[in-house]
This record gives C-alpha cells, structure tokens and sequence, in this order.
C-alpha cells in the first residue's frame, strides 16, 4: 500500500519536476555560466571546445589559461554605465504602474462576476478569456488602430482638449500606450485568480459584519479584502512579471522613449548577439525580482506576528 | 503570506524561461530538417530569406521546373538570422543574407564554396555588383537583389511645408525637424541609424572612429525629441495612412507604401530619394548552406533565379534593385526610371555597403545605443 502510494506521487510530481529541470534548471544553469564567459567573435559564446574537421575535439580552456576565457567584465560592465540600473527601475516602474491599474480595474470585475447568477457568471468568465481566442500581436496591432492620430478615439479626444484650449496630443507612440498595451494584455491574469478568490467567500460573513454595525467600506476593508489578499497576490505576480519581461508592446506601440528592460535584453541576444551580456542582464532581473519577493514575504511575516501579538 | 512566496519564484521561473526563449528559439529552427528528415528522398528545396523577398509565381514556376516543392522560412532582420544559424539551425538549402553577413557565415564554416561552373546564367549579372569586398571572387556568394536605405516621404506634405527630402537634415537637423515634429521615424536599427548620423555628418558610414560615434550619438540625441518613434515594424503602414510624414527606411518599403497610398487613393503619393551625403546599399547574395540537405536543387534554384525573367519578378514586386542586366528588360518602365531603386553610376558612387563589426566595435556600438534608445530628452 506504502509502495503504491509512492509510486503514485511520482508519477504525478515527476512530469512537471522533470519539465522544471530539463527547460528551466538547466537552461538557468547555461545561462548563468554564459554571463561569465566571452562572446564569440560573430556572436554566440567563444567556444571552450575547438573542434576539427574530422570531428575531434579538444579542450582549449585549462587551469593556467582560464582567464581568457572566464570574465566578471560583463558584470561590471552593468554597474559601470548608469543607463541598465536607470532602465531597470523605469521597467520596474512600467511593471509597477501596469500591476495597480489591472488590480483597480480586475477586483470590482471580478466581484461583480462572482456575485452573478450562475449562468451570467460563466458566461462574463468565457468574456474575460475570450481575447485569448485571437493571437496577441493582432490585438496589439488593433490598439495602434485605436490610438493613432486619425482613430474616433483620437480625434474625438482631441477635439473635446481643443474645447479646453489643449493643444492635441498623440496617444500612439508613447509612454501612454505602452502602458494601455501592458494593461490590456496582463488584465486577464488579474481577473481570474481574484474571481477564483471572491467567489469562494462566504457571504454570511459580510451579514455577520453589517449586523455587528459595520458600514459599507468598512465591510469590504476589514473582511473581504483581508480574506481576498492569497487572489490579490497570485494577480499581482502573475502580472508584475511578465509586464516587467515585456518587449514586444514597448517596441510596437512605444515612442522614442519608451524601451524596456526586455527590449534590452531582446537587443543583447538579436540585434548585437551579445549573448554574455544578455545572460546578466536577465540574472539581474531574476535576482531583483527574487529580492523583492523575500522584502515582500520578510515584511508580510513581520506584520502577521504583530497581529499575533 | 507563504503563497506569495510560493507565487513569486515560480512567476519568476516562467519570466526567465521567457527571457530564454530568444535562446531557445533556433533550436526550434531546426524543425524543417526534423520536418523533412524521414522524407528525405521527397523533393524538398529549403529556403531561408526575407519576408516577402520571392514573387509566389517565381516560386511556382520553380516548383514545376524542378519537379519540387520549396519550404520558406522568414526572417525580418539580419541578425536575427546570423543568430538563428550561429546557434546550430540546420535544415535550410538556400539562405540569402546581406553583405556584412557572408564573412561571419563563411569564418564560422556555415556555407560552402559555389562551383560557379554549374552556374550556366552567373554572365547575367552586373559586374558592378560582382566581387565585393564581402566575397571576393564570388567564391561562396552571388547577388540576388538589393535596396538602399533612404528617406521615404508625404509627397503633398513636404512640398506643403516646403522640405528638401535629399539631405540626411530632413531626420537630423532639429530646425527642419520642427516644423514635423511626432511625424518622423527613423530605423530601430543601430547600425542604420548611426550610419545615416555619420553621413550626415561628413563620415564615413563604417567608421569605427570613437570620436566619430561620438559625434553621430549627439546628432541623434539632438533630434532624439522631435522624432515619434524608433520604428522598423509598421512605418510603411504609418505612411500610408498620412500618420508619419517622413521615415527612415528601405527603399522597398517605400515602393511598398506608395503602392498602398495609390491602392487607398489617399490624397498624397509616398516620395523616396536618396541623400546627397550618401546612403546605405544593401546587397542581399544567394548562399549555399554547409549542411544543405539538397545541394543538387539549391544550384537549380539559383540558377533559375539568375535568369533575366524570374529576376525581374522580384522587382515588378516589390521595388527591390536587381543586379541582374537580363533582368532590365522585364521590368516596368515606371520601376525602372525611379532613381532609388536604380542608381545611376555617378549616384553608385555614394552608395555604401556596411561592413561586418567584430567584437568590441560591436560592443561599443551597443553601448551607444542603448545609450540613445533610454536617453531621456
């Protein structure tokens, strides 16, 4: 029975654990070793390995010559020239601002579908996933229809600002957009986990509160958003990062000023294949992103003990 | 709290593996060869080119000719290509890379030498295009088209403001550009875009000189503001539309978007010329890959594309520049007299090829660019 029962735990953890080591482990692994090393002369990495035409191959680096090969340049080439640190906290910024918007849009979405009739309420969910029936770029493509100068919405804007006497704006190719696109393509992963949340609750608690002689807000800041915070925080990870890894909506819809910290990166591995330097540039983001997870849960601990208390 | 310490590694699990994608994409290249490998007595021809870089009817045509069917991959910029290759792509018979790329494909043993003697139409083309300083003796290369980098432009609207679309000020000089601010873009492509910044300045489009970069970066960063975006994806479209009214770009693309405007009947035609400083010539070869699993139909291939009517196919398309002589009496009269996409002798002179950067001068490069590209104002 014992034996059974652990076979049965490996069959169903080993797959996924397997998928985790094969395409992030290892690859993490090679990425790490990567941003120590040279890149090749035409891009790539400078090989360790020569080999000849007859398919032999010899080591060229060895314990006396490992200098040559092995570098901490590329690490200080990140600190050495303010521009990465500057781009990472603007990326960071983008990220930030992107993950509030979705958050004030998504909760009362999600607490409106949560609360429907149960018919209503898996047909609002099919809406939420629906923009995923057609290909990302197109719905980035159509938003360059919405926001350029001669859309409805443009001209319809520009016109009520000429009203107030505002010289015309342009909303295509700016910070503005870049942030529409984050939004709009991240609201989704919002939505989901906290309707997964608030649906759950237990609304005879909100009855309980109201009779106790709790208001309105009070109701929703001290008994659903406290019960709703495990949503909240699956929302806000399930959008930070990816926004934060974002490079093809800064490059479409973005200005002359909006590069992100992907579009760094993207630009390190395609356009200077600098492979080395790409591999610590995205080091550094994952080792940010980790630190700020510890801060967050360090603080988060902090905080339950003096409620403890 | 502890699920948010769950959440966050794994959410960064998947940002990474997303990062790593751009390095684990040409692994997925290597599909057509897995694709083709259990067939391999089918007859398969394995092209890898630019997007929209062959008329359909050629291809057909070819497909007949050599009882075949041709595969084509696409890439939209040289070095996504180089990267793709250089990381181990297999599968492809024919690539063709521009200019700068052949060294790098050649040192890196990617590409085998042409025997130019199966090649029975090679007296088709221009000599002026033969030999480059990228494959002297045309010993693993041979021209297929090319294009130049130019500005494109709003006919009605420069004549209107009254700008001279032939000097590189039209993007650089902040004096001119006010009077069109928000409607100008300019490649996102660092190696054309100091190229043009070097012209203009009186350098040499290849120069390496830091002194000279230096000097190109603050040209840029001063017309940096007035610019609405670094754009390589949809200006053809912007101009079309009467949204931008001068871009930087390739002079396919412009003949591209004054198709469209004429297809849309828009108001305006989209003019290109070329800058009286000199710009940047793309010659776009035909190669041979080392592990071409079809040699045989690869030499069919470009000797078909070396004849004077399948050329010129390519060039009553798109607008491209055909180095092929056999090629000019297919193509429109129209295409044939437009100064950008045929430049005459004396207008060759100023046209450069860009040379390949190696290490360093590629690094520095990317410093100054990134520079520009996050340069607030």
């Amino acid at each position: 029975m014992a034996h059974s029962k652990h076979t049965t735990k490996w069959l169903i953890s080993g797959p996924p654990l397997l998928y985790l080591l094969i395409f992030f482990a290892i690859p993490s692994l090679i990425m790490a070793f990567a941003a120590f090393r040279f890149p090749g002369d035409y891009g790539g990495l400078m090989p360790l390995v020569s080999t000849s035409d007859a398919g032999a191959s010899t080591w060229l680096i060895n314990q006396n010559n490992w200098r040559e090969f092995l570098t901490l340049e590329n690490f200080l080439r990140f600190v050495e020239d303010k521009v990465y640190v500057e781009l990472f906290i603007k990326s960071f910024w983008y990220a930030g601002l992107t993950t509030l918007v979705c958050l004030v849009m998504a909760y009362p979405l999600a607490w409106l579908i949560a609360r429907s009739a149960r018919k209503t309420r898996d047909l609002l969910v099919l809406l939420v996933i629906l923009p995923f029936w057609s290909n990302f770029l197109i719905r980035v493509y159509a938003w360059m229809i919405i926001l350029g100068p001669q859309s409805y919405f443009s001209s319809t804007l520009n016109k009520v600002l000429a009203v107030f006497g505002i010289e015309p704006v342009s909303l295509l190719f700016s910070q503005f957009a870049v942030i529409v696109g984050l939004v709009y393509v991240h609201l989704p992963f919002m939505v989901l986990p906290l309707y997964a949340n608030l649906e759950k609750h237990d609304m005879t608690l909100l009855d309980a509160a109201q009779d106790l002689g709790a208001n309105a807000w009070q109701r929703f800041w001290k008994v659903t958003w406290p019960l709703s915070l495990p949503g909240v925080w699956a929302g806000v990870a399930l959008v930070f990062i990816p926004a934060l890894g974002m490079f093809a909506i800064p490059d479409l819809l973005g200005g002359t000023n909006s590069m992100m910290v992907g579009n760094l990166i993207k630009q390190q591995f395609l356009d200077s294949r600098d492979w080395p330097f790409g591999s610590v540039l995205s080091i550094m983001l994952t080792l940010t992103v980790l630190l700020l997870a510890a801060i967050a849960s360090w603080a988060g601990s902090r905080h339950k003990k003096k409620g403890k208390k | 709290m502890k699920k948010l310490l769950l959440a966050l590694p794994v959410a960064a699990a998947l940002m990474v593996s997303g990062c790593g994608k751009e390095n684990a994409a040409p692994k997925t290249a290597s599909a057509p060869q897995a694709a083709s490998a259990p067939k391999a007595s089918a007859d398969v021809l394995h092209i890898y080119n630019w997007n929209n870089y062959i008329a359909p009817e050629t291809v057909k045509r070819f497909e007949e000719s050599c009882k075949c069917k041709v595969v084509q991959d696409y890439y939209g910029a040289m070095e996504e290509m180089l990267a793709k290759l250089s990381a181990g792509a297999k599968g492809y018979d024919i690539i063709v890379p521009t200019g700068f790329a052949i060294q790098p494909l050649v040192k890196q043993n990617l590409v085998q030498p042409l025997d130019l003697s199966k090649l029975t139409n090679v007296k088709n083309l221009d000599a002026g295009f033969m030999n480059s300083a990228f494959d002297q003796g045309n010993k693993y290369s041979l021209p297929y088209a090319f294009t130049t980098t130019l500005v494109g432009y709003n006919d009605a609207k420069l004549k209107e403001l009254k700008l001279d679309p032939t000097s590189w000020s039209i993007i650089f000089d902040p004096a001119i550009l006010a009077k069109i601010k928000g409607k100008v873009t300019v490649l996102d492509d660092s190696r054309e875009l100091f190229a043009a910044a070097l012209m203009y300045n009186g350098f040499s489009a290849n120069s390496t000189k830091p002194e000279e970069l230096a000097k190109a970066k603050e040209t840029i960063l001063k017309a940096k503001p007035f610019w609405a975006a670094f754009n390589t994806q949809s200006y053809i479209k912007e101009l079309t539309l009467g949204n931008i009214w001068v871009a930087h770009g390739y002079s396919n693309d412009m003949f591209q978007a004054n198709q469209d405007a004429k297809a849309a009947n828009r108001p305006f035609g989209i003019g290109y010329s070329l800058q009286k400083e000199g710009n940047t010539l793309s010659v776009d070869n035909m190669m041979i890959m080392k592990t071409a699993p079809r040699p045989d139909l690869a030499y069919k291939f470009i000797n078909f594309m070396l004849d004077g009517k399948n050329s010129s196919e390519l060039t009553n398309m798109i607008g491209s520049g055909n180095p092929n002589k056999a090629a000019a009496e297919f193509v429109q009269a129209d295409i044939k007299k437009i100064a950008a996409v045929f430049p005459d002798a004396e207008a060759q002179k100023k046209l450069t090829q860009l040379g390949s950067l190696e290490g360093a001068q590629l690094r520095e490069l990317n410093k100054l660019w990134t520079q520009v590209k996050t340069a607030k104002k």
